[in-house]
C-alpha cells in the first residue's frame, strides 16, 4: 500500500505562537489539528475550507515553508516534518507550487525567461541556451510562446500571469503541485481555461495536485477526491463525487447549501427554507467535542464530549461526524436542497 | 493587460510635452555633473591661479578681468578655488556614499531577512545613533579618528549608512513576505540567492533615491565639517573651507559666499534631479500594475459614443435615473479614453438591480459616478444621474456631500478596509447620524445601537464599543451594512459586498440584504462578478462588458433564457453550472482593456456567433428586456427550441 502513496499526512499539527513582548512565546493557535490526507502518485487531492480553517497551514507545511509542530508528512519515502524548513534538493524539486495571487507571485523585477528558467537554474546544470531551450518548451505548454520570454509581469493578464507560474512549476517535471486557490483571483472566463489547463497537464505529465480552494463547485470538477477542513480538523473526506453529490457533515452540507444556485426559483426555495429552519443557539465554542457543534442543526449531547473520530461512509471515504457512528448510515437533516 | 497591447503601445509615440520636461531637467543636471567632473579631473589645468599661491597685496579684491571671482583674505584667486574645489567635492560625495552603500545594504539586506535577535541588536545601536544629530555623531567619529577630509568622510559614510541600513531592512521586511519570495522557497533557492536574485533588485529604484539623497547631504555635511574645520584643512581649497573664509570676512567683502554658495546649491539639485529621472526611467519596468495606454487606432470615435440604448420607461416610484452615462478616463499620455459608454437604467423603490460583469467591465465605477466619487483623471461626459427626481450634476460639491451617505450610501467589498480601524464601530456609525441628522449624542447612541442589533448582530450594546478588527469579516460587513442604513437611504449601492467573505457567511449577508430592503424599502444597485449571487439577490440584472450594458433582463428570464452571447459564455462557465470533467467551457481570450475594444461588438473578437453585421455599431434594442447583439433574436430561438 504505501509504496503506491505518494504523499501521507499523519495526525499533522500544525500551532503558531502569538509573540508576547519580549519575543517569547505567547497563547498558541492550533491552525491544523490532527489531520490524516494522503495523495497517490498522479491523483488530484481538493481540500476545501472556509477561511481560517487549516487549509492552507497544510499547504504551507507540505512545502516546507511552515515547520510541522508534531505528525508525520512522508513523501514517498521520505519523512518531511524532520526536516522542518530545509528540505533537500531532491525532494524540493518533486514538490512544486502555484499560489493565488498571481499579481504578486511572479517577481515584478524579473522576466518570464527568468522567471520560467529560475528552478532549472537552481537544480539543474543546464547551460543558458538549454534552459532557453526549455522555457520555450514550457511556455508552450501553457500556450504562451517564445516572444514573451523577454517581457515582464506587468505586461500580462492575471490568467496569463497564472499561466507564466504554471510553467515555472512544471519546469522540474515535480510529483507533486501545490495549488493554492489557483484561480480565485480570475476572472470567470479565465478561470476555466486555468482549470482546463491544469487538468491537461496532469494527465499528459502524471503529475498529483493538492488543489487548495473554499469554492466546493469548482473543486469537484478536477479532483478524484475531496477532503473538508473546519477549524483545523477535516471533518469529512472521499470520493469526489460522492461529497459533491451525497455530503455526509452537516458541515458539508451547510456550505454547498450555501453556494450561490444559478436558478433564481430554486433560490427563493432555499432562502424560505432558511427562513422557517429553527434557529441554531450559538454558544461559545466548547472546548472539547466537534468543532461544529455550536453551528449544529443535528448536535447530540456526546458531540460537546468528544472529537468525533473518523467513520466510514456510504460510497466511500470518512466523516468526523457521530451520526455515521456504528456504521448506521443517518443523513443530516438538509436545510434546502442540493443541486 | 494583453500581449498584443503591450506590442502596440511599444510602437505608440510618446506624446511630446511630457517627453521635453523631463528631457530639460536630465541634459541640464547631467551636463552640471559632467562639468563638475571635467572641472574635478583637469583642475590643474582649467584653473587659472594656484590655488594655493597668496598675493596679501591682492587680497579681498572684487571681481575683476584678471580674478574674475575676485580673491580671498590671502589673495589667492576665488575661481581656481572655486574650481579645485570641485575636486573635493566629487572626492568627498564619492567617498562617503560608497562607505554608506556597502556598509548599510548588506548589513540591512542581512538583518531584515535573518531577524531575530540580529535584527533587535542592530536596529537598537542605529535607533541610539539615529537620535543624535549627525554632525555630533560625526564630530565624535572624527574625535576618534582625527580630522582631514577622507577621516571625515568615513566618519560621514558611517553616518549615512544607517539610512542605506533601514532603507534595505525596510525593503526586506516588505519583500520577504511576497509571495514570490515564498515561491523561490519552494523551488529550493537558498537564502543567499533569494536575497540578491529576488529580493535585491526590487531594492534599486529606492536605492538610487537614497543615493542622490546622501550625495547631496553629503556635499553639505562636507562643506560643514570644513566650515568647522574639521573636515579638509587649511590651505587646501574646499567649498567648505571657501565659506569658512567668507564667514570670517563677511564685512569686507560679502561676495566672497556667494560662488561656493552658488556651487553647493547648483550640484546638490543636479544631483537630486537626476536621481528622480533615474528612479523613473529604471521604475518604469518594474512597476507593478497596469498602467493606462495608448488607444489603439481601432476605437474610432473617443469623443463620445452615440447614445443610442432606448431610456427606461419612466415609473412612479423611480429613485434613480441613469441616462445615457459616458465616463472617460486620462491615460498617462494625455488624452481620454471612454471606459463607460451609452448606459442607461433605474432602479425603483424596493427594487434592486444587479450589475454583473467581470472586472474592467465598468461595473464599480458606474456606482462610484453616481456618488460622484470618482477619482482623479476620471470624468463623466455625457448624460445625466437623477436621483429622486433631482439632476447631481447640477448640485454643488456641499449639497452633493448632503445627499451621500443621506439620500444614497454605499457598501463596499472589504468591510476590513472600509471601516476606520482606529474608531470603535459604533462611533463610526454615530458619526454618520451626528453629521448628516444632527441628532443628540444620546439619540444617536441608541440607533446605533439599535441598528447594530437590527442588521443581526448579538449583544449590540458590547458590539457596538468593538474596534473593527475584533470583529469577524462577516460582523465587519454588518456594521458597514448598518453604517449605511443609519440615514434610511433611498438608494443602496453594494460593490461586491460579499466577495471577501466565506461562503456561509456570504449568504448570510445576502438574506440580511433581503431582508433589510423588505423593511426599509431602499432601491438597491447590487455590483457583483457573481451571477449566482445576482440571481440570489437581484430583481433586474444588467450584464455590462468592455463599458456597455450588453443585456439587461428580469432574473428569471435572464437565467432561463440568456439572449446576449456573452451572458451565456458566463453562465456556462460559471463553476456549478455543469456537472462534468474538464475541458470546462471558456470564453476565449480576455476581456479587452479601455482603448482596446474593438470596433462595433467589443465581444466580437471573442464570440462563436460573429457575423459580418457584427463589426458595426451595435445598438441596444428591446423593450421589457434589452440585448446588444444582432442576432440575440436568433439566440433566443434557438435557446428555445
Amino acid at each position: 500500500m504505501s509504496e503506491n502513496i505518494l504523499l501521507e499526512i499523519n495526525d499533522l499539527w500544525v500551532t503558531y505562537w502569538r509573540r508576547s513582548l519580549l519575543g517569547l512565546k505567547g497563547k498558541p493557535f492550533h491552525a491544523v489539528k490532527g489531520a490524516n490526507l494522503s495523495i497517490r502518485p498522479g491523483e488530484t487531492l481538493g481540500l476545501v475550507g472556509e477561511s481560517g480553517s487549516g487549509k492552507s497551514s497544510i499547504a504551507n507545511t507540505v512545502l516546507g515553508l511552515v515547520p510541522a509542530t508534531s505528525g508525520s508528512i512522508r513523501f514517498g519515502d521520505v519523512e518531511l516534518t524532520s526536516m522542518r524548513t530545509h528540505y533537500p534538493p531532491a525532494v524540493r524539486n518533486q514538490i512544486q507550487a502555484v499560489f493565488q495571487d498571481p499579481y504578486s507571485s511572479l517577481n515584478p523585477s524579473m522576466t518570464v525567461e527568468d522567471i520560467v528558467t529560475e528552478p532549472l537554474r537552481v537544480h539543474t546544470g543546464m547551460n543558458r541556451s538549454e534552459r532557453r531551450t526549455r522555457a520555450v518548451e514550457l511556455l508552450e505548454l501553457v500556450s504562451l510562446s517564445e516572444e514573451h520570454l523577454g517581457r515582464h509581469p506587468h505586461q500580462f493578464s492575471g490568467g496569463q500571469r497564472q499561466r507564466i507560474a504554471i510553467a515555472s512549476a512544471l519546469a522540474l517535471e515535480p510529483k507533486l503541485i501545490v495549488l493554492d486557490e489557483p484561480v480565485s483571483a480570475l476572472d470567470v472566463s479565465t478561470q476555466n481555461q486555468i482549470i482546463n489547463l491544469l487538468y491537461e497537464r496532469r494527465d499528459a505529465l502524471g503529475i498529483a495536485y493538492l488543489l487548495i480552494a473554499h469554492d466546493l463547485a469548482l473543486v469537484h470538477h478536477i479532483s478524484d477526491r475531496i477532503a473538508v477542513m473546519y477549524l483545523g480538523h477535516i471533518v469529512e473526506e472521499g470520493p469526489s463525487d460522492r461529497v459533491y453529490k451525497a455530503p455526509a457533515h452537516p458541515y458539508t452540507k451547510a456550505l454547498l447549501d450555501a453556494v450561490p444556485l444559478l436558478d433564481p426559483e430554486a433560490q427563493r426555495r432555499r432562502r424560505a427554507a432558511r427562513k422557517s429552519a429553527p434557529a441554531i443557539d450559538a454558544p461559545r465554542v466548547s472546548t472539547t467535542g466537534c468543532p461544529y457543534q455550536n453551528r449544529c442543526p443535528s448536535v447530540m449531547p456526546r458531540c460537546q464530549d468528544a472529537m468525533p473520530p473518523a467513520y466510514p461512509v456510504n460510497g466511500g471515504g470518512t466523516a468526523s461526524c457521530f451520526l455515521f457512528d456504528g456504521g448506521a448510515v443517518r443523513h443530516a437533516p438538509a436545510i434546502g436542497e442540493t443541486a | 493587460m494583453t500581449v498584443q497591447s503591450a506590442k502596440e503601445f511599444k510602437t505608440a509615440r510618446r506624446p511630446r510635452r511630457r517627453l521635453s520636461a523631463s528631457l530639460v531637467i536630465t541634459v541640464i543636471a547631467t551636463s552640471v555633473l559632467v562639468l563638475l567632473a571635467i572641472l574635478a579631473i583637469f583642475a590643474d589645468w582649467i584653473a587659472p591661479y594656484d590655488p594655493l599661491k597668496q598675493n596679501l597685496i591682492e587680497a579681498l579684491q572684487s571681481p575683476s578681468a584678471a580674478h574674475w571671482l575676485g580673491t580671498d583674505d590671502l589673495g589667492r584667486d576665488v575661481l581656481s578655488r572655486l574650481i579645485h574645489g570641485c575636486r573635493i567635492a566629487v572626492i568627498a560625495a564619492a567617498e562617503a556614499t560608497t562607505i554608506a552603500v556597502l556598509l548599510g545594504v548588506p548589513i540591512g539586506l542581512f538583518i531584515g531577512y535573518r531577524g531575530g535577535w540580529w535584527d533587535w541588536v542592530v536596529m537598537r545601536t542605529v535607533e541610539a545613533i539615529v537620535s543624535i544629530p549627525g554632525i555630533m555623531v560625526a564630530i565624535v567619529i572624527i574625535a576618534i579618528l582625527g580630522a582631514g577630509l577622507h577621516k571625515a568622510m568615513i566618519a560621514l559614510g558611517i553616518l549615512y549608512s544607517t539610512s542605506f541600513l533601514r532603507l534595505a531592512r525596510g525593503v526586506v521586511l516588505a519583500e520577504r513576505e511576497e509571495v514570490y519570495v515564498r515561491s523561490a522557497r519552494v523551488i529550493g533557492a537558498s537564502d543567499g540567492r533569494i536575497l540578491l536574485r529576488h529580493i535585491f533588485p526590487n531594492i534599486a529604484p529606492p536605492l538610487i533615491v537614497q543615493v542622490t539623497l546622501t550625495v547631496g547631504a553629503v556635499l553639505l555635511s562636507e562643506a560643514g565639517l570644513s566650515f568647522i574645520g574639521l573636515g579638509v584643512q587649511p590651505p587646501d581649497a574646499s567649498w567648505g573651507t571657501m565659506l569658512n573664509t567668507a564667514a570670517a570676512f563677511m564685512d569686507l567683502n560679502w561676495f566672497l559666499a556667494i560662488p561656493p554658495g552658488i556651487a553647493i546649491i547648483v550640484t546638490v539639485l543636479s544631483v537630486n534631479l537626476l536621481g528622480d529621472v533615474i528612479r523613473d526611467a529604471v521604475g518604469r519596468g518594474i512597476v507593478v500594475g497596469v498602467k493606462p495606454q495608448t488607444p489603439a487606432a481601432r476605437f474610432e470615435t473617443f469623443a463620445s459614443v452615440a447614445a443610442d440604448s432606448p431610456l427606461p420607461p419612466r415609473r412612479e416610484d423611480e429613485v434613480l435615473r441613469v441616462e445615457g452615462l459616458q465616463v472617460m478616463v486620462s491615460s498617462r499620455e494625455g488624452n481620454e479614453v471612454p471606459i463607460i459608454t451609452d448606459l442607461s437604467l433605474a432602479i425603483a423603490k424596493g427594487e434592486t438591480l444587479g450589475l454583473v460583469g467581470e472586472s474592467g467591465s465598468g461595473k464599480t465605477l458606474t456606482g462610484l459616478a453616481i456618488l460622484g466619487l470618482m477619482g482623479a483623471g476620471v470624468r463623466t461626459t455625457h448624460g445625466s444621474i437623477t436621483l429622486n427626481g433631482r439632476e447631481l450634476s447640477s448640485l454643488t460639491e456641499k449639497q452633493m456631500e448632503k445627499v451621500r451617505g443621506n439620500e444614497v450610501a454605499m457598501v463596499f467589498q472589504d468591510p476590513t478596509t472600509s471601516l476606520n480601524p482606529a474608531f470603535t464601530v459604533g462611533s463610526q456609525i454615530a458619526e454618520v447620524l451626528l453629521t448628516k441628522k444632527g441628532v443628540s449624542k444620546k439619540e444617536a447612541w441608541e440607533r446605533v445601537v439599535e441598528l447594530i442589533h437590527r442588521v443581526g448582530i448579538p449583544r449590540p450594546e458590547e458590539r457596538a464599543r468593538a474596534y473593527p478588527h475584533e470583529l469577524s469579516g462577516g460582523m465587519a460587513q454588518r456594521v458597514a451594512i448598518a453604517r449605511a442604513l443609519s440615514c434610511n437611504p433611498s438608494l443602496l449601492i453594494a460593490d461586491e459586498p460579499t466577495t471577501a467573505l466565506d461562503v456561509t457567511v456570504q449568504q448570510e449577508i445576502l438574506d440580511l440584504f433581503r431582508d433589510l430592503q423588505e423593511e426599509f424599502g431602499m432601491a438597491m444597485l447590487f455590483v457583483t462578478h457573481d451571477l449566482a449571487v445576482a440571481a440570489d439577490v437581484c430583481d433586474r440584472i444588467s450584464v455590462m462588458y468592455a463599458g456597455e450594458m450588453v443585456e439587461m433582463a428580469p432574473v428569471d428570464a435572464l437565467f432561463a433564457n440568456p439572449r446576449h452571447p456573452y451572458t451565456r459564455g458566463l453562465l456556462r462557465a460559471m463553476p456549478h453550472a455543469s456537472d462534468r470533467n474538464p475541458p470546462l467551457p471558456t470564453i476565449r481570450g480576455n476581456v479587452p482593456r479601455p482603448g482596446f475594444w474593438p470596433a462595433g461588438c467589443r465581444f466580437s473578437n471573442r464570440c462563436d456567433f460573429r457575423i459580418a453585421a457584427c463589426d458595426t455599431r451595435v445598438p441596444l434594442v428591446g423593450t421589457d428586456r434589452l440585448a446588444r447583439c444582432v442576432r440575440a433574436g436568433e439566440l433566443a430561438m434557438e435557446v428555445a427550441s
